[in-house]
């Protein structure tokens, strides 16, 4: 039963995310406000109803420095709100307001992730987050060390490129059903091994196709949630860690920092019906399902995941919301969302929920 | 429900223009390592870090979690970044309070920093475009408009900006050390933005600022007094609307008034011994003083001109020297924090207000539009009556 | 007026730049030294060598100091890679080229670095590299990462050219530029397009009904996107609300060196404020809140650097603005209208 729970469980009442638009021509704050504007009709409450309010984007990805300051325009902050914003995606914006409603003053936080990636080439934008003296000189990029890390999953026996190409066969047939991609359809392994090599072995289509979109979702406290929903998604446990930035001190084919996450929110203690992974890289979802201990029994990337449509600083908050969405619906019970950010895995986060009374 | 935090360590780095014996790296441990020291604790006492700074721009790193998580210590260990503009040292500091007080992590280092050197702030600030007007160039009409409201006399900006380095030259860490400061100094100094003077306004500063946050249970292994945090409270409003205040934005009163009432503070002028209150220009503070519901409105001027606020007066503030006299932006707001800890903990140095028992560290940014505070004290539980 | 309907309006091409200057410290600087000055350096810790160098021993965070650093390689092997097809601008090389993960002799971890290898054909995991103390360019070697660069095979490298009077590499730089490229909004074409035609283009909220100029596209206050519809022309004359004299600050990029007045105007029939406005022919001691000013407008317009920022009215436009010689208004009644 519901109030069997502590009355500090918290859970998602309500979720929203725009298309993930090849390109959107008007500002991001249009993009923010159509979620703000649903989540607050769906839920039947006023802004002032919601207590805390956070947000995840990144200033370079706008060429602003102080960009996200303009984003407030989207959430609506008049009266003046109590709101925050973490440089990454939104996803760990996510982690701070679900513990700032455990500390129990207040009953419902919003959480927003946005960014339009249409306006710059992401390779020449966030090889900036290695290091800055020893990496970031060469420009290597994230989609550069992932092919490293392709490479070093095939070379350990973990993978083949048709089990890479697999994944991105899958994900593009599941997007058919996702109204939100930005592309689908029906291709073979052999269709897509045809393809030249990009940062080999990975091929262009290995890599998630970048959207200009926003995602935002709605969490309250128990008693509070129990008003607002028929279906709350409980959140059972949020843990991110992450690993070395030193590439030569990780073993890349590994995700140790998944493993350690999932052992935090406590992820094997049940079944995993649904899994939605932030795979910008074909590859990272073989990386994943193993650090994850996913089995057969588990639907991953029902939605076709970031392949098909990766709106950046809002990916990982859409992957929670995929998942909440299908609990909601009585697809599934028990299910975790995964956000990722720095190259080749560096950083995860995951977000176990289940539904149910 | 919530579960009380403390403050059980403090670091900082010397504040210089610029720190050219360090790298970022470097520069993130010293504040972190003398941290941890103050705190009796290492890296392997540490269940979460939470690191704070201003837009990526300013050193042309993004995300530096990610790059600077093995020099705190963060490897196998939850880290995220908060980016609140020119409040975010405090946003962060309360973001860390907040990780004990859920009670899911005991205790948590919080780093923040810049290093501007690298780049540059009013480069940064004008979007990297020519004509940018910078902070001042932002806030001095609102400044203009504030002396027209309440008559304030003109030397009381240059009165701010003698006190605050004069009580710099207290303080070790502090960037300017300016020994022969006086009024006629600051007036004569060019002017910047009518009417800021050049010595009216902060400097662009390297530095990092670092606290260890705990859990009621935990201070026992620290040897300073905890300076318990008893409450923050942040508020945001747009950057501009019609009709908005710009020289006392209700964000500002909304966010003291809901700290007050969080903490149990009914009259700030008195029950607060010492305030840390971000002034990077110099009328900021009789601004705030208002704003912030500690003097009256139009008052405010007069407790600068009276001497409140030094370091001997009634209600001083920036005792340490202030963001007047060290401006590594992303640190500013948590130096106000961990500043306003020292004055409870007793361990202020030659700044010390005497018996100093509740403090308050405050820090706003972007165009005045974000408010983020808290309040510390050497009790649990003072009595306020 | 149908000359100037169909005037293209450019896209914004604006890259975000600035020539970063880092301190090293004790133990990066000493590297990149090694780096310009034909030498490759690890640090030791504990029982096994990390490269590059690291200041703190990664099992426990404490500190490492540079009495740690010895020498690897210059040769090494290639523990993993990737193929780069397409190199971006910001990468080592323009023809295509591995990154690989380097193994360097004498050290027991891998370093990130860019092997010139001809052709993917040539690259193999476990192949031996050598350095070449040469930036992989061509360009001048200034103490960076890109000083070196990576050939396959074992041919021990040349000694660079050491200048005897070079400083250890105490700071390093690196030009860091962001570019973005994307339309105007549509809202801001309609809204230069007026200018073109010497008006100024508001929105009215459909909500409250409030004139903002220049709009953002939308209504923040009430969340309402807003469309052609609510377009609206406003004065060329306004009031100022607020002031100040800025002393240009010299930095990179800056042009202006002369003081100037910005202030912000409300414009008659704007509710909203535009701000940024830039006055170099009133002196400051003619000027106050409440003066009441008219456009001049230029008569050829050409936008230099349009922008999606709903700041400003830029100044392209403007010839300048001119005193319209009305009385002052009282400060009191644009009091919240001074941003």
């Amino acid at each position: 039963m519901a109030t069997d729970r502590d009355p500090n469980d918290i859970a998602i009442v309500g979720v929203a995310q725009t298309v993930a638009h090849e390109r959107f021509d008007g500002p991001e704050v249009v993009l923010i406000m159509e979620c703000v504007n649903k989540l607050l009709s769906d839920a039947n409450i006023e802004r002032s109803d919601v207590g805390f309010t956070i947000a995840g984007s990144c200033d370079y990805l706008s060429g602003m420095p102080f960009a996200f300051v303009s984003n407030v325009d989207g959430m609506g902050a008049w009266p003046p709100v109590y709101e925050s914003h973490v440089e990454m995606d939104g996803a760990w914006g996510l982690f701070e307001a679900w513990l700032r409603l455990q500390m129990g003053d207040i009953d419902v936080a919003m959480v927003v992730g946005s960014g339009k990636s249409s306006p710059c080439d992401a390779r020449e934008v966030f090889h900036l987050q290695a290091d800055p003296y020893v990496v970031a000189p060469l420009g290597l990029d994230p989609d550069a060390m992932a092919g490293i890390q392709a490479r070093a999953l095939i070379n350990a026996g973990k993978a083949t490129e048709a089990d890479i190409a697999a994944v991105v066969a899958r994900s593009r047939a599941a997007a058919a059903s996702n109204p939100h991609a930005q592309i689908s359809g029906t291709v073979t392994g052999d269709e897509l091994l045809a393809e030249p090599y990009d940062m080999a072995p990975l091929r262009a289509h290995d890599v998630s196709i970048k959207a200009d979109g926003a995602a935002a979702l709605l969490i309250a406290r128990r008693d509070r949630a129990l008003e607002l929903t028929d279906n709350p998604v409980w959140i059972t446990g949020i843990d991110h860690r992450i690993e070395s930035h030193h590439a030569g001190l990780r073993d890349l084919t590994d995700s140790v920092s998944t493993r350690l996450a999932a052992a935090g929110v406590g992820l094997a203690d049940g079944p995993i019906d649904i899994a939605e992974l932030h795979v910008t890289h074909a590859h990272e979802e073989l990386i994943l399902r193993d650090a994850l201990g996913l089995t057969a029994a588990t639907s991953v990337n029902p939605s076709g995941g970031p392949l098909v449509g990766d709106p950046v600083m809002a990916t990982g908050l859409t992957r929670i919301i995929e998942v909440a969405r299908r609990i909601a619906a009585g697809e599934a019970t028990r299910g975790v969302g995964h956000a990722a950010s720095g190259a080749a895995l560096q950083q995860n986060l995951l977000c176990l929920m289940e539904g149910g009374a | 429900m919530a579960r009380p935090c403390a403050v059980v360590g403090i670091g900082q780095t010397k504040y210089k223009r610029r720190r050219d014996d360090l790298s970022l790296d470097g520069l993130v441990r010293e504040a972190a390592l003398r941290a941890l020291e103050d705190a009796n604790l290492t890296f392997a006492d540490i269940d979460a870090v939470v690191l704070g700074k201003a837009p990526d721009a300013l050193e042309g790193v993004i995300m530096p979690e990610l790059s600077l998580a093995d020099a705190l210590g963060a490897v196998g260990k939850p880290i995220h970044r908060v980016h609140t503009a020119g409040s975010v040292g405090a946003s962060t500091a309360i973001s860390a309070a907040v990780l004990v007080e859920s009670g899911r992590y005991d205790t948590v280092l919080t780093v923040t920093y810049e290093k501007q050197s690298e780049g540059n702030a009013t480069w940064a600030l004008s979007g990297g475009k020519s004509g940018g007007q910078g902070a001042g160039g932002t806030f001095a009409p609102w400044i203009r408009e504030y002396i027209r409201r309440s008559k304030a006399p003109e030397h009381i900006g240059w009165t701010v900006a003698v006190k605050d380095r004069l009580n710099a030259l207290k303080n070790q860490y502090a960037h300017l050390h300016l020994e022969d400061i006086s009024i006629e100094m600051v007036r004569e100094s060019p002017m910047l933005w009518d009417p800021l003077h050049f010595l009216e306004s902060c400097p662009s500063s390297d530095g990092a600022a670092a606290m260890v946050v705990t859990s009621e249970d935990k201070v026992g292994r620290s040897p300073n007094k905890p300076a318990w945090v008893l409450g923050h409270a942040k508020r945001t409003e747009f950057s501009s609307f019609p009709g908005r205040d710009t020289v006392r934005p209700q964000a500002g009163v909304d966010c003291a008034e809901a700290l007050y009432k969080e903490v149990g503070i009914t009259n700030p002028r008195k029950q607060i011994d010492a305030a840390e209150i971000y002034v990077p220009f110099s009328w900021y503070e009789p601004m705030w003083l208002e704003g912030h519901l500690i003097a009256e409105e139009g008052q405010g001027w007069k407790m600068t001109d009276e001497g409140a606020t030094a370091l001997d007066g009634d209600f001083p503030v920036n005792c340490s020297g202030g963001v007047l006299s060290s401006n590594p932006i992303g640190a500013s707001g948590m130096i106000r924090c961990l500043e306003a800890a020292n004055q409870v903990r007793g361990t202020a140095g030659d700044y010390q207000v005497d018996g100093a028992k509740v403090a308050l560290g405050h820090a706003y940014g972007g165009a005045a539009q974000y408010f983020a505070m808290w309040i510390v004290s050497s009790e649990l539980q003072p009595d306020f009556s | 007026m149908d000359e100037l309907q169909g005037t293209d309006l450019p896209d914004i091409d604006f890259t975000l730049e600035y020539p970063y200057t880092r301190t090293t410290g004790p133990i990066i600087g000493p590297f990149l030294t090694g780096l310009r000055d034909g030498h490759i350096l690890g640090t030791r810790v504990g029982d096994r060598v990390i490269c590059p160098p690291v200041e703190y021993n990664p099992a426990d965070g404490s500190t490492v100091g540079p009495e740690n650093l010895v020498e690897v390689g210059p040769a090494g092997s290639v523990e993993g890679w990737t193929w780069v097809a397409t190199p971006t601008s910001k990468h080592p090389f323009t023809r295509p080229f591995a990154f690989a993960q380097i193994k360097l002799d004498g050290a027991d971890t891998t370093m990130l670095h860019a092997v010139d290898a001809g052709s993917i054909d040539n690259m193999s995991t476990g192949m031996r590299v050598v350095a070449r103390f040469e930036h992989g360019l061509g360009a001048d070697r200034l103490g960076t990462v890109v000083d070196i660069h990576f050939v396959p095979g074992e041919d021990p490298p040349s000694a660079p050219e050491i200048d005897p009077e070079a400083e250890p590499v105490g700071i390093t730089e690196h030009l860091i530029g962001v570019r973005i490229q994307e339309p105007l909004q549509p809202h801001r074409q309609r809204f230069l397009r007026g200018l073109m035609e010497k008006k100024i283009i508001g929105q009215r909220s459909p909500a409250d009904g409030k004139v903002h100029v220049p709009s953002r596209g939308y209504d923040a206050i009430n969340r309402v996107p807003m469309t052609e519809a609510d377009d609206v022309v406003v004065a060329n004359r306004g009031t100022v609300t607020s002031f100040t004299e800025i002393t240009p600050i010299q930095y990179h990029g800056q042009t202006e060196t002369e003081p100037y007045i910005r202030c912000s105007v409300l414009l008659d029939g704007a509710d909203s404020t535009i701000g940024g406005v830039d006055i170099r022919d009133i002196p400051v001691s003619e000027f106050n809140v409440g003066l009441r000013l008219e456009i001049v407008w230029q008569d050829e317009i050409d936008f230099s650097d349009p922008d999606n920022r709903g700041y400003g009215l830029t100044e392209d436009v403007y010839e300048r603005w001119v005193r319209t010689g009305e009385p002052d208004v009282d400060p009191e009644l644009v009091k919240e209208h001074n941003f």
